[in-house]
């Protein structure tokens, strides 16, 4: 099926709330049927002609030394380049120690395996636990409030390590060809990619293009320049004048690529009778692995007024891996630890936990948006936190998130050429939000032509350069800049017409893809687009050009929950997301994104979770089995609502709707069982032994 | 992954000649062949041949199941799917038919074979690690039972602790199936002879003698059975502890029951205990029913990680139970 097979549009009837809340109430994602096809080429589907392959020698184990190895043995294997060793230990699994370059992917796994490193191991950490934690330590003021609160909430909350599971693993396909390079790498940033590249390929940045056509996941691991795979792929495409090709292996994915890291807060809070908080400590460690700093958690998060909070924080380290920016990093676990400290409290106090929310709660708009969303999940049915009996019991919780909105460098090009098609060209790449289709929304509104008109060029260092996607800044930084071109294109298209005319610009006007003199029909856009003088026309914007988003972007969610008390098994049944984000360009890859990061959340606070063997420190479930991750049968009913009250220009969407989730699910499950569990993943085990009062 | 042959004799003689002769010394035999590519994968094993059994029909094989008087059949090569979906099994053993659709994924139970599902190789994260030489692999250690066994069994005397992954054994264990064998001394094997526990060999879960090839199960009608089965995850993943009943009713009083505990041992865990105590029982009485279930425990001993499939495995009985009555289980 070709793209033009299927039509741009598709209804939407499904989600009457959000109907009319966007620019575009209909489009779909540009590049859906490319990507469901097949037809999409990711930077791993790049095997070029004449290729070799490299992989990574790694310590399978936490902590040991490499006592032997059988390198020249390797080098002898058919097919097998070069064998190299450069370390002598590993301080985690996948700790890199090396590497194999061979002729196929067979010959270069036959080389791995013949490497035969013989580890002796060491003994390990492997949590947060095995490390010496630092005794509380209350300031003279934490103290003093401490003694004069009605009651004192003493917990601790802990958060388990999630690793990203990429689709596509980390890795990038090099090709030196001698003057030039061009560089296929799966990134999050096809600028920041140039990072570190420019040494190892030996070539000026003027002389090597990096491309990323489509990545297959990227939630922030992908952010760290050409990464290991890519200098190491550049090196030995230099070294060897062919292309290399460099993927990591699920396992390496797994334990060398990042991880949102795990987290461990201890808090004593002070609150009165009526549920006032007073203040308290808030003692936290990261577990941040081998890693240097990153472990950061944003609790208190600011959203809630907690009185005067004392807040100390540690990184603790151990033989795992170092964490990478993971999605909204340090934010769902701050807003798991939060959100169920809210509910422990509001539910000592006898107070309603929505009602204690919009009494601590900061923001005028989220209150707007608590009461919106318990309207919608039906709040009033929310049974008394330890009330009910029966196997069956039922849990509502809430969860919130807040976000800022940045801006990266963009430059953006809009091109008109004499055939009358459109292209709307910067270098940023879609890690899955749907940039192509924001861009080409941008371009074809402002310019008045319908969307089918108008291709999308990105992914490319040699087109305009585009934001990194990190800390949701892509849409943001992009949309206003692309409408901005658009807009001086088709300025310079009026003004041609106008001339010929020997009329004024402003007596013309674009509207569904016609030309307009006086507000009459006047020519089509194909007959407007041939008096095109030169060869085309081009109009540019960059950063801080257009109407900028400002302000946060909010939002809350509301879980709807079962728990069965017989098994321990949560069953997820709803969630109410509600989101905002400034003015909503295109509502279906807006909901999907909300959608997606409730998915990821609740995979979060049910399921993943990264398990290292005690005694070797190696991850037990390097791989997407034993790793566990939320499939169909555990999806609810999911409902975005895209809240657009006072909305100006466009804000940030990738990151906040992953933050309230694993809060919310874990104030439902305290909801529905009385007793606070207070570490996820929320495992049937965890919960039993909540019920049988063996504590969280 | 090694390279190796690809071999698809044509009959169960030539299959058994493959696996016997001298032309390869390490032939390995696969059904739908996920568990044997997960081995390859990994490393685990080397075969220089891989035989393929699916083409093979043992004589009077007609449909992937099928019935003849009282005696259900399931050939060797019967999908996954087509146990789940099967008329005959849903009417006369539904707990067969059950535990197969609960297992695993629609894909995998599209690929995998009855007879692979049989004698599949443990999930043990250990075992399936190259980097563990642990005592199933010939090494000297077990090491889930100071390190990570959660997932691990809570019956049996060791020294391995798997649990063994057929969501189908149990379900055969209450309805006297039979393995039909080509190729070895016997013409068949009970199920509840198939597997041994690790004390008495434990680099192989089950009797199976080199050459011997299952080529279909018989099994008798169990019309009143089920299955119950209790998850982390609803999609995709590894029970925690299931169980399969089989009763035989007085209106609502069980005259006699036969139940079968899955994922909480190294073998197909038959529970005489709980069948004794259901005697009698009246399924109304929900008290005594669990009463009775309480007894699946009876014997056990769980690892560091595992004492909360000790809450479960009593839980999954009195629903296997129910189920099998037609009744309505909780979730
Ligand atoms: C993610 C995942 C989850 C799963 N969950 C479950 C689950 O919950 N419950 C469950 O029961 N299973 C589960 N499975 C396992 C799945 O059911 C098995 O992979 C499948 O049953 C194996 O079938 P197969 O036909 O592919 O076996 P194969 O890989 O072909 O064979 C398995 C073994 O049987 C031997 N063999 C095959 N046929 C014969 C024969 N005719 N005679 C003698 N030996 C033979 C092979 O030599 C091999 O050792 C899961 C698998 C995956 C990947
Ligand atoms: S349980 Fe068995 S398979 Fe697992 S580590 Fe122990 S001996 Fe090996």
């Amino acid at each position: 099926m070709r793209r033009d097979d299927i039509p741009y549009s598709m209804p939407t009837t499904n989600r009457p709330r959000n109907a009319g809340s966007a620019i575009s109430d209909d489009a779909s994602r540009l590049d859906a049927v490319a990507k469901v096809t097949g037809q999409a080429i990711y930077s791993r589907d790049r095997y070029l002609p004449n290729s070799l392959f490299a992989g990574f020698i790694f310590c399978p184990y936490g902590k040991a030394k490499l006592e032997s190895h059988a390198s020249e043995a390797a080098k002898k294997i058919p097919g097998v380049v070069e064998v190299e060793i450069s370390g002598r230990e590993g301080q985690y699994h996948g700790h890199t120690v090396g590497h194999v370059l061979a002729e196929s992917p067979e010959a270069l796994r036959r080389g791995l395996a013949a490497v035969a490193c013989k580890w002796v191991r060491e003994p390990v950490r492997t949590k947060i636990r095995d490390g010496e934690l630092a005794e509380p330590s209350p300031n003279a003021k934490t103290s003093d409030i401490l003694a004069k609160a009605d009651h004192v909430l003493e917990a601790e909350y802990e958060t388990q390590v999630q690793t990203h599971c990429c689709l596509e693993p980390h890795g990038a396909t090099i090709d030196h060809k001698g003057e030039s390079a061009t560089c296929y790498i799966s990134t999050q940033g096809t600028f920041a990619a140039t990072d570190g590249l420019s040494d190892a390929i030996g070539l000026p940045r003027s002389k090597y293009e990096v491309i990323c056509e489509y990545i297959g996941g990227g939630f922030g691991s992908k952010l760290n320049g050409a990464g290991k795979e890519g200098v190491l792929a550049a090196r030995l495409s230099a070294g060897h004048n062919r292309p290399v090709y460099l993927f990591r292996t699920r396992e390496e994915d797994q334990t060398d690529t990042g991880n949102r890291p795990s987290g461990l807060a201890r808090v004593k809070i002070g609150f009165t009778k009526d549920g006032t908080i007073l203040g308290g400590l808030v003692q936290k460690f990261g577990g941040v692995g081998v890693g240097r700093g990153g472990g950061g958690m944003s609790f208190p998060s600011g959203r809630y007024n907690l009185g005067d909070i004392q807040s100390d924080h540690d990184d603790v380290r151990f033989n795992g891996g170092a964490p990478r920016p993971f999605r909204a990093p340090g934010h769902p676990q701050g807003a798991f630890c939060e959100e169920l400290m809210l509910d422990e409290i509001a539910t000592k106090a006898g107070v309603d936990p929505l009602a204690l929310r919009l009494n601590l709660e900061n923001s005028g708009a989220r209150k707007e948006m608590l009461e919106l969303g318990a309207e919608i999940v039906g709040w009033k049915n929310r049974a008394k936190t330890g009330s009910q009996a029966g196997v069956i019991r039922r849990g509502f919780g809430i969860g919130s998130a807040a976000w800022g909105s940045g801006q990266g460098r963009t430059d953006c090009e809009v091109v008109i050429n004499r055939d009358g098609s459109i292209e709307a060209r910067t270098g940023t790449q879609d890690i899955g939000t749907g940039q192509r289709t924001t861009m080409a929304i941008m371009t074809a509104e402002a310019i008045g032509v319908p969307l089918a008109f108008v291709g999308v060029r990105i992914g490319s260092s040699n087109l305009p350069v585009g934001p990194g996607s990190g800390g949701s800044v892509t849409t943001p930084s992009t949309a206003p800049v692309m409408a901005a071109a658009a807009a001086r294109a088709r300025e310079q298209l009026l003004t041609t017409i106008a001339n010929l005319n020997s009329a004024d610009a402003s007596e013309f006007d674009v509207k569904g893809g016609e030309i307009l003199r006086a507000g009459k029909p006047f020519m089509t856009w194909a007959q407007a687009c041939a008096k095109i003088g030169g060869e085309q026309i081009v109009g540019r914007a960059k950063q801080g050009e257009g109407e900028r988003g400002k302000g946060h972007s909010d939002g809350v969610q509301f879980v709807d929950l079962r728990v069965d008390t017989d098994t321990g098994v949560v069953y997820v049944d709803r969630v109410i997301a509600v989101q905002s984000c400034g003015r909503v360009i295109c509502r279906k890859t807006a909901e999907s994104q909300i959608i997606g990061g409730v998915i990821q959340g609740l995979s979060y606070a049910l399921f993943e979770n990264q398990v290292l063997d005690r005694n070797a420190g190696s991850m037990l479930n390097a791989n997407m089995e034993s790793y566990k991750i939320l499939g169909p049968n555990d999806m609810p009913h999911i409902e975005p609502v895209l809240w657009t009250k006072g909305a100006t220009g466009v804000r940030s969407l990738g990151e906040p709707p992953v933050v309230p989730t694993a809060g919310a699910v874990a104030c439902a499950v305290f909801n529905a069982i009385g007793t606070p569990v207070r570490s996820i993943p929320l495992t049937p085990d965890k919960v039993l032994a909540a019920l049988a009062g063996g504590g969280a | 992954m090694n390279p190796f042959s690809l071999a698809r004799p044509k009959d169960h003689a030539a299959t058994h000649a493959l696996l016997t002769g001298r032309r390869f010394s390490l032939p390995l035999l696969k059904g739908g062949g996920m568990d044997v590519v997960d081995h390859l994968k990994e490393g685990l094993w080397k075969p220089d041949v891989v035989i393929d059994t699916r083409h093979l029909r043992a004589p009077g094989a007609s449909a992937p199941i099928s019935k003849d008087g009282q005696t259900i059949r399931i050939e060797a090569w019967a999908t996954m799917s087509e146990i789940a979906a099967s008329d005959i099994l849903l009417k006369d053993a539904p707990c067969v038919a059950h535990a197969v659709g609960s297992a695993a994924s629609p894909q995998v139970r599209n690929v995998g074979t009855a007879a692979g599902n049989l004698l599949q190789r443990p999930r043990c994260w250990y075992y399936r690690n190259e980097q563990f030489q642990c005592l199933k692999k010939g090494g000297g250690t077990c090491f889930a039972f100071e390190g990570e066994n959660k997932f691990h069994a809570i019956f049996g005397e060791g020294p391995c602790y798997i649990v063994h992954p057929s969501n189908l054994a149990p379900a055969l264990c209450i309805t006297d199936a039979v393995v039909h064998l080509h190729g070895g001394k016997r013409a068949s094997l009970p199920i509840t002879d198939l597997y041994h526990t690790p004390d008495k060999g434990i680099r192989t879960e089950h009797n199976l003698e080199p050459g011997e090839i299952v080529t279909h199960i018989t099994l008798s009608p169990a019309p009143v059975s089920g299955f119950y089965a209790i998850k982390e995850k609803q999609s995709f993943d590894w029970p925690l502890a299931f169980a399969c009943a089989a009763l035989q009713l007085d209106g609502s009083t069980i005259r006699s029951a036969r139940v079968c505990a899955g994922a909480v041992a190294p073998v197909p865990w038959l529970l005489p205990g709980v069948d004794a105590a259901l005697k009698g029982v009246d399924l109304d009485d929900d008290k005594a029913l669990r009463a009775a279930c309480a007894k699946a425990t009876e014997g056990a001993r769980p690892l560091s990680q595992n004492a909360y499939k000790l809450t479960m495995l009593p839980v999954a009985v009195r629903r296997a139970v129910l189920m099998a009555a037609g009744k309505k289980v909780e979730a």
